[in-house]
């Protein structure tokens, strides 16, 4: 059986002879929801999509003043490659994202199922736990600095007043790795927990009934009914928190300054150096943007299609 | 239409793809109005009022605007290259580094101001283009030393050197350690991170980043000895590790562990007199800075311009000029505590109203300073040099890298921020 084309112009009809909807509607109607999201595409244009095209752009040339530059090719990129701290950013970098993904996501479902709980105060530690996120950045590493530094911040004090060790928090660079993960956290988790809360929320408690009729017991009812049915709201604070944690800088930045000498120098603190320090290099900020971008969305896009694939089995 | 779109996407990313990114440099710019001046600069804080007052002079003597906008020092050099980048340029800086501007500047003579030669014979090469035209005068000397507090050092029973009898690194150390004991603070030695700063004390150790013939000149044996007493320094915690190797430290500068008492001894320079006389509680002093091989303090400064992209360009010229002038750097000098950079004013001297005993000191140093000194701090390579000598050093500090290989690191730094220097 063949399928006779459509015809042209403006009497498009469906293989089953009726008339599409897009040829019914009035152009009016047809451009109106362009037009309700032209604003907002216009912002995304010229605050997103150009500067990420351009950054591309200047990735390929030499500039030290933004103004003169010099076409380089791929050198910025070979710079990058042969350049010993660009991998210390980015193995801090992928470090810091992975622990912070996981700590972020397993936090945020335990807060959640115990923040849904009939537990006493539920309103008071709802609040406290997402106090952290209305703080600025700033000056979220500037208390923690002060907690944490070792000669007289407030937890040395605590530690060495009951005889014990007084670690150099930000000092030994593991450890101040470690403490800009667990800041990290401490920061977004509430965020990620309100979101996890409304995925609890949003599960039929009519299979809970079923399942505890039939016995199961509070491991088995999480294991099988909790865990797959949010598995979707999962994938959304996964999702952030990797994007969260691939552009963490402001707290870093009041933290730890990036020290001790660059271990938690992350990829974004990288690429500001390079971009706003003496000796000024924006082909090479550029560059170092692009591969940040290329891996951020290579991720996502993953994430994406592993989500989707669960979503269809 | 997902077609349209993706196809739409991939044009826009083509076409700008294909573009020379940044704007033209050629026309705008300045301050707009020919009779109105943007002046971009930034404070130490006790030079803010006196600022102020000779631009108010000048509007009234000229009939003129002059827009003046503070900057914060370490944002300067970065908002003035996105200004040139984006012809919003103002027609006056005064800044640290010439180098990034240096092409961009306007030849004074040219504009009427023909003064260059009445200034520092040593701060000359600095000021001029690759033309050999000056584009800027030095609006100040600055002059590295120590500072003490006076009380540690009496509990101590360490009397404190007289001008013209400086006391040796050896004996610094010692007796900064001794007043440290004396008062139980947590260090000996507050030194400011700094490449400049350290340049000091290479310095007095024999050698610099750069030699009076431009060429990097930096002494293997002489650098290991004066870096690794640093280090030394350090690993005793005479001088906080923590500070220098940047991070888990509540101090933002060394002057904060000067001013609240940590250190008796404080290594800067003569531009924090005028602060240090309003915030610090004890007594404190000047005193001259410590011989090695050399003796003297390491010079330093800021330099005024105009930009040849000025609306007015005479009058840029003029306030360069003004604000440079003898009375007008005198005026600094005694209200913000400035070195003067006009010969005159050097020949004749400043009668200071503030501390003038502590200016005495640093400007007793001037005298002893090495003149190649001014050769390599003026080298269009030194800043980034600097930088980088502060950055392999805190590897040396952390026990990650020998004083030597830093050594090395810093002399292949130097080459390299030379020969971008010249391109």
């Amino acid at each position: 059986m063949t399928v006779a084309p459509a015809p042209a112009g403006r009497d498009r009809r469906t293989p089953d002879g009726r008339r599409s909807r897009r040829s019914s509607t009035p152009w009016n109607q047809r451009l109106a929801p362009y037009l309700l999201v032209l604003p907002n595409m216009a912002i995304f244009g010229v605050f997103i999509l150009y500067p990420a095209v351009n950054g591309f752009n200047i990735s390929r040339f030499d500039s030290t003043n933004a103004r003169t530059f010099t076409p380089v090719g791929t050198q910025n990129y070979e710079r990058l490659f042969s350049d010993a701290e660009f991998f210390d950013a980015a193995r801090a970098t992928a470090i810091f994202v992975f622990a912070f993904v996981v700590l972020s996501t397993v936090l945020s479902i335990a807060l959640a199922l115990l923040l849904t709980q009939p537990i006493k105060g539920r309103t008071f530690f709802r609040a406290a736990f997402f106090l952290p996120v209305l703080l600025s950045p700033v000056v979220v590493g500037l208390i923690w600095s002060w907690i944490l530094e070792r000669q007289s911040g407030a937890l040395n004090s605590l530690l060495g007043g009951i005889g014990l060790p007084e670690p150099g928090w930000l000092v030994d660079g593991p450890l101040a790795l470690g403490v800009t993960i667990f800041v990290g956290t401490w920061m977004h988790v509430g965020f990620y927990t309100l979101i996890m809360m409304a995925g609890l929320q949003a599960i039929d408690q009519s299979y809970y009934e079923a399942a505890r009729m039939d016995g199961a017991t509070s491991w088995q009812q999480f294991r099988h009914i909790t865990l797959p049915l949010l598995r979707p709201t999962m994938f959304v604070v996964i999702i952030l928190s990797m994007i969260a944690g691939f552009q963490a800088f402001d707290f870093i930045y009041t933290l730890t300054g990036g020290g001790p000498l660059g271990a938690t120098t992350l990829m974004v603190q990288y690429i500001y150096e390079h971009a706003f320090r003496t000796p000024i290099q924006y082909g090479l900020a550029a560059a170092g943007s692009v591969i940040l971008f290329v891996t951020i969305f290579g991720l996502t896009v993953l994430n994406f299609l592993y989500g989707r694939r669960k979503e269809s089995v | 239409m997902r077609r349209a779109a993706a196809v739409g996407f991939a044009l826009t990313a083509v076409l700008l793809a294909g573009c020379s990114p940044g704007s033209s440099d050629d026309g705008g710019g300045g301050g707009g109005a020919p009779n109105k001046l943007v002046f971009v600069t930034f404070t130490d804080g006790p030079d803010k009022a006196t600022t102020e007052a000779l631009v108010k002079q000048f509007e009234r003597d000229n009939g003129v605007t002059v827009e003046l906008q503070f900057l914060p020092f370490s944002e300067l050099e970065q908002q003035l290259q996105g200004r040139l980048a984006s012809n919003n340029v103002p027609d006056v800086i005064r800044t640290q580094n010439l180098q990034p501007f240096r092409d961009d500047l306007l030849d004074l003579k040219s504009a009427g101001q023909d003064v260059a030669n009445q200034y520092l014979d040593e701060a000359q090469k600095a000021i001029k283009n690759k033309d050999g035209a000056a584009v800027a005068l030095p609006s100040d000397l600055t002059m590295n030393g120590p500072m003490v507090n006076k009380d540690a050092f009496a509990k101590a029973g360490i009397p404190l050197p007289p001008v013209d009898k400086p006391w040796t690194w050896d004996e610094l150390i010692t007796n900064a350690k001794a007043a440290q004991k004396a008062v139980g603070s947590p260090f000996a030695i507050a030194y400011d991170k700094s490449g400049h700063r350290l340049s000091s004390m290479l310095n007095q150790y024999g050698t610099d980043f750069y030699g009076a013939d431009g060429k990097v000149a930096l002494d293997q044996g002489k650098a290991t000895a004066a870096l690794g007493k640093f280090v030394e320094l350090t690993q005793q915690n005479a001088i906080s590790k923590d500070f220098w190797i940047e991070s888990g430290t509540k101090y933002k500068g060394a002057n904060d562990i000067f001013i609240s008492g940590d250190a008796p001894l404080y290594i800067s320079g003569n531009w924090q007199v005028g602060q240090f006389d309003k915030a610090i509680k004890f007594n404190w002093a000047a005193i001259p800075n410590p011989c090695a091989a050399r003796c003297g303090g390491y010079p330093g400064g800021k330099f005024m311009a105009a930009f040849k992209r000025s609306a007015n360009p005479p009058l840029a010229a003029k306030l360069v000029a003004f604000m440079n002038s003898r009375a007008a750097q005198e005026k600094f000098a005694i209200e913000a505590q400035f070195l003067p950079t006009r010969k005159d004013l050097i020949a004749e001297g400043v009668k200071y109203a503030v501390r003038p005993a502590d200016m005495a000191v640093f400007l007793a140093d001037v005298k002893r300073t090495d003149p190649a000194s001014y050769a390599s701090n003026y080298n269009p390579g030194f800043s980034p040099t600097a930088t980088e000598l502060v950055k392999q050093l805190a590897r040396s500090i952390a026990g990650q890298q020998s004083i030597g290989d830093t050594v090395n690191a810093v002399r292949t730094a130097a080459q390299k921020n030379l020969d971008a220097a010249g391109k």
